[in-house]
């Protein structure tokens, strides 16, 4: 792969001047039509029966022109496990579940109707912590659960609030424990988190007078969200549009389908209205997916060696109130329970459990933040346990190629020992610094790793069209929500099609038009829309030789295309330009050749299977991403505040196919990792979420940002396109722990929670004393 | 949904009297905690009266009696004024500490301690300071200190149909160094968990501390061992604070982690002001 030209290069975002010129164009930002604004009302309470609805001063409201209930929306919808209805029917399950939504012709309109909706609910027992959840004498807070209709990989529990039990039986447990010199058992905590994407949730949608059904919508996925709306409206595809603008962020809590369904039936009403809804910062705090937080108890056995015999991970999930998309983020982190470490023997338990916080979902990591933050803070202990180098720890249990997974999934392509060198050697892992000014210094890494946690049929379409003029446009379903994806996928048809990057255009998608992609989620796209781009380019540059050749009357396997003309290698007097050969190519009989140019490619996997029910053994991983973050930090041991001084990160990209793009991506996972480790926590009461804006929502700014080194490793994966993988995800997952693991070597007091808070590191080295 | 009527007034005698007539006038000059108040429901108002170009509001002038500091300057204004610089640093530090640059863009003094929070980041330099505020209405004009003006969380001691016109630094100036310490929980873009303000005042300090009682306070038992008792052991001053302050426990941090940090940020303000 020496003589790539555009892939490995840093070619300009293809959305820079739009999105620089502020031109770049969002949901809110186009004049549609006609519009109604709709606007929800919210449950008071986390856990009740809704005893009555009263909507008649709402209705008699000016300017509004529907008040609906539950009653409208009886139909169930969800991605994995089919749980929610998108307007609460009969009880509410979480404190500002919508109990029914108001269309007015103004927005304002429509939010004084939502005050004059008069709620009366039968207060239920709640649930707030899932470990009580578990319990049999817990309230039930889906009594249906046993009859909802599930993906046949999930396992609930019947008659209890258990959405999925996931389990790995690898190896002999009790022989890899008993073969261990030391037992070292822990419990840790992640709390909720939020994604804070800069644009909130968006959806708009409009029902022609023909019945035809569009959807403008923020959502990650426009394919999934046709899937589900044809679902839950019984409904044909093709008479389903769904439209996506560009996203401003998504981070997961876009994925599957949150908000449109919720408008359809008003449209239904008012045919060639356009039906918008905008949630504000603290709806989309609140109503939108959480991070689940995870209480969880891990067992290692090691050898006096470093060497890890066995490790056993209980992991209890706050699903929240809804688990449709949340059931599968237990799965990925029960099959990725070892983290990037080859462990022998594992006995992991993942459960999924219903409580009456807001609903849990999809976020950067999926699962694997949550669930590494654990398997890195206790690598820690181990290391002390034993008298070891931390990093030698993780450089003895490290996977290697040939290494198996917790599910037995053998990894070829890796490089886990360089991601760790480089960030070590970066922060002169090994050499102590000496406290000053009473400030307290200290040294963590941290290692990392994630699949794409996606169905094993998760499939990807392109569609190549080449113009007369032999420049070309590139159809995909795939979103654009900051991270780069035009870019990357034009690269990559620049290169398997040979026409300049700079002549291919991509747009965002739209489902009548552009091929079917399934998520924009898993750091999935780079490889997956890419290979079918790369056939789709492979397929157009097929029949550009084909067509040559007969044009040329010279043999396909002697021409070249330069991106210009097609050409003999062998008589350099034969050579067709792009046009003549893409403008409905004739002989100069007149005679026709061939047609316009289009090329198709499709993706799915195949190496990926289900996993076995009982011993989650199988392969469901369609690539494994590894990395690390290293990190020095100076705390203030009067105060607890902490600061970074070095930051460093590394990702086995395989292939970066735009350098410049896959570092931003490992500055911005770098830093939202270091925002969750430091600041971020969504704080509960009984249910109602009481830091939903950002006076006391914190993320980092820019004044909490640090120079960063990163480092892109490149070792190729076998069969992603041009050896790359995704990698949007993973930088976060390191920082958490590495920053725990500083903190802790400055000041040997131990952290199996964050974030690190002035606070908290203040009462921990209270607590020590 | 917000929804109010809005006045652009340039005469300071109309501003009164909208206030004095009006029923829920605000007065809006920064806006940063009026739009976000209003927005959250802690305000109800049906008329915001912009006072940002009223020209006897943007007066930020030195002369005998000291500072002014009109009531529509912004933040940024004050913190470049070189008066406030050179004479007054630690004021200086307190309006820098509000927020981020684009909030005291719009921002302004006499808003931050009109909102009354007793977090407020300029408070506690004004009160070591002995700052007055200078009160309009169509009545007359009265000033009061500003320990006077703050009455509790979220009340200030005018009445209605009063502004503040502006806020005087009087004269003279403090001889020696103060030092604003801010606890907050990002260290930037934050309200404070507490802020210290310590200001020497020749041999003598006074301290003034945000976000630990209903109001600012200043801490009298500290400042008494001090400058009466001659106490040099800052670590022993400053555990006296506990008796000046009656911190809560909210979002921002604990009753017990206010209590420390304000004893540890006094220290610190003896030390840095007075000299270990």
């Amino acid at each position: 792969m020496a003589d790539l030209k555009t892939v490995g290069t840093s070619v300009p975002r293809k959305d820079a001047i739009e999105k620089v010129t502020g031109s770049a164009e969002f949901i809110e930002d186009r004049y549609m039509g006609p519009m109604l604004y709709a606007k929800m009302k919210k449950s008071t309470v986390a856990h009740g029966k809704i005893k009555n609805i009263d909507t008649t001063r709402a209705l008699k409201h000016p300017g509004v022109k529907a008040v609906l209930t539950g009653k409208e929306y009886p139909n169930r919808i969800g991605l994995y496990l089919i749980d929610r209805t998108f307007l609460a029917v009969d009880k509410v399950r979480f404190w500002g579940e919508p109990v029914a939504v108001v269309a007015a012709v103004t927005e304002k309109a429509a939010a004084e109707a939502v005050d004059l909706i008069e709620v009366e609910y039968e207060e239920l027992p709640g649930v707030f912590d899932p470990r009580e959840g578990m319990k049999p004498d817990a309230p039930i807070i889906h009594e249906d659960l046993a009859n909802y209709e599930i993906v046949p990989i999930f396992y609930p529990e019947k008659g209890t609030n258990i959405a999925n039990h996931f389990k790995v039986r690898k190896g002999d447990i009790d022989k890899g424990f008993a073969e261990a010199d030391k037992i070292i058992e822990r419990d840790y905590y992640v709390p909720q988190m939020q994604h804070v994407p800069i644009e909130t949730h968006k959806a708009a949608v409009q029902w022609s007078l023909d019945g035809k059904l569009t959807v403008w919508s923020t959502a990650q996925s426009p394919n999934v969200v046709r899937q589900l709306l044809a679902k839950s409206l019984d409904m044909p595809m093709h008479k389903i549009r769904v439209i996506s603008s560009y996203i401003g962020g998504g981070f997961g809590c876009k994925a599957g389908a949150s908000i449109e369904g919720l408008l359809v039936p008003i449209a239904q009403k008012f045919p060639g209205h356009i039906v918008r809804i905008v949630f504000n910062r603290e709806e989309d705090m609140q109503g939108t997916f959480t991070r689940q937080a995870l209480y969880s108890k891990l067992k290692t056995g090691v050898k006096k060696d470093g060497r890890i015999t066995a490790l056993q991970y209980e992991m209890v999930w706050d699903g929240g109130a809804y688990t449709e998309y949340g059931v599968n983020i237990v799965r990925a982190a029960g099959y990725s329970s070892t983290g990037a470490y080859d462990i022998p023997n594992v006995k992991t338990d993942s459960y999924c459990v219903y409580t009456n916080n807001s609903i849990g979902g999809p976020v950067r990591g999926f699962g694997m933040c949550e669930m590494q933050w654990g398997i890195e803070r206790q690598l820690e202990e181990i290391a002390r346990e034993l008298g070891m180098d931390p990093l030698e720890v993780r450089l003895i249990n490290g996977m290697k190629k040939g290494s198996t997974t917790a599910s037995g999934q053998v990894i070829h392509d890796l490089d886990y020992d360089k991601c760790l060198k480089v960030v070590a050697d970066k922060i002169g892992w090994g050499k102590k610094e000496e406290s000053r000014d009473g400030k307290y210094r200290g040294k963590g890494i941290a290692g990392l790793v994630k699949c794409p946690a996606q169905p094993s049929n998760a499939a990807s379409s392109a569609m190549i069209r080449i113009n007369e003029d032999g420049t070309a446009h590139v159809m995909i379903g795939a979103t654009e929500m900051g991270q780069g994806m035009l870019t990357a996928i034009s690269q990559i048809a620049s290169e398997a099609l040979h026409i300049p990057v700079d002549k291919i255009d991509i747009k965002v998608p739209d489902t009548d038009f552009t091929p079917y992609e399934w998520q924009s989620v898993g750091s999935r796209i780079t490889y997956t829309c890419g290979t079918s781009v790369k056939r789709a380019a492979e397929d157009a540059l097929g029949q550009i030789y084909r067509v040559a050749a007969d044009l040329l009357e010279t043999p396909q396997e002697d021409l070249s295309f330069d991106g210009k003309k097609v050409f003999s290698a062998k008589n350099p007097d034969l050579t067709a330009t792009i046009r003549e050969v893409a403008d409905s190519c004739k002989k100069c009989t007149g005679e026709g050749i061939a047609g316009p140019i289009i090329g198709r490619g499709s993706f799915v996997p195949t190496n990926m299977t289900n996993l076995d029910p009982e011993t989650g053994q199988g392969n469901p991983g369609l690539f494994y991403c590894f990395g690390a973050t290293g990190v020095e930090v100076e705390v203030d041991p009067e105060t607890g505040v902490v600061k970074i001084l070095q930051l460093a990160c590394s990702i086995d990209a395989g292939k970066a196919v735009n350098p410049q793009l896959c570092t931003a991506q490992l500055h911005g996972g770098t830093i939202m990792g270091l925002s969750t480790a430091l600041y971020e926590e969504v704080r509960f009461d009984k249910g109602i979420m009481l830091n939903r804006n950002f006076t006391d929502y914190k993320i980092a700014t820019i004044d909490n940002t640090p120079h960063m080194d990163s480092f892109i490793v490149e070792t190729p994966e076998t069969n992603g396109p041009y050896g790359a993988r995704g990698i949007g995800e993973q930088p976060m997952i390191g920082v958490a722990p590495a920053i725990a693991n500083a903190v802790s070597d400055a000041l040997g007091v131990d952290f199996n929670t964050f974030p690190l808070t002035p606070e908290r590191v203040w009462q921990a080295i209270k607590n020590k004393k | 949904m917000l929804s109010y009527d809005y006045v652009k007034c340039n005469d300071l005698r109309l501003a009164c009297q909208e206030l004095e007539e009006g029923e829920q006038v605000y007065l809006l000059a920064g806006g940063t905690d009026l739009i976000v108040g209003m927005r959250g429901g802690k305000f109800s108002a049906k008329t915001l009266v912009d006072i940002k170009d009223v020209p006897e509001l943007k007066v930020l002038e030195e002369d005998d009696r000291g500072i002014t500091v009109g009531a529509a300057v912004t933040l940024n204004e004050a913190v470049v004024f070189a008066p406030i610089r050179d004479n007054v640093p630690i004021l200086a530090e307190g309006c820098h500490s509000v927020g981020s640059y684009s909030i005291r863009n719009r921002a302004t003094m006499a808003g931050n301690i009109c909102n009354a929070s007793p977090a407020a980041d300029t408070a506690a330099p004004l009160y070591c300071l002995d700052a007055l505020v200078n009160i309009k209405s169509s009545e007359g004009s009265r000033s009061m200190p500003i320990k006077d003006f703050f009455a509790g969380p979220g009340k200030t001691a005018l009445n209605k149909g009063e502004l503040v016109q502006s806020i005087l630094i009087p004269r003279p100036y403090p001889e020696g160094k103060g030092v604003y310490l801010k606890a907050s929980r990002t260290g930037s873009v934050d309200l404070a968990t507490v802020g210290v303000a310590v200001q020497r005042w020749g041999e003598e300090v006074k301290i003034a501390i945000g976000a630990v009682a209903a109001t600012p306070v200043r801490a009298f038992s500290v400042e008494k061992a001090i400058n009466e008792k001659g106490e040099k052991n800052y670590a022993d001053a400053a555990r006296l604070v506990h008796d000046d302050i009656s911190p809560i426990t909210d979002l921002r941090g604990s009753r017990e982690y206010r209590y420390h940090m304000v004893e540890v940020l006094v220290r610190r303000g003896l030390e840095q002001t007075l000299g270990v």
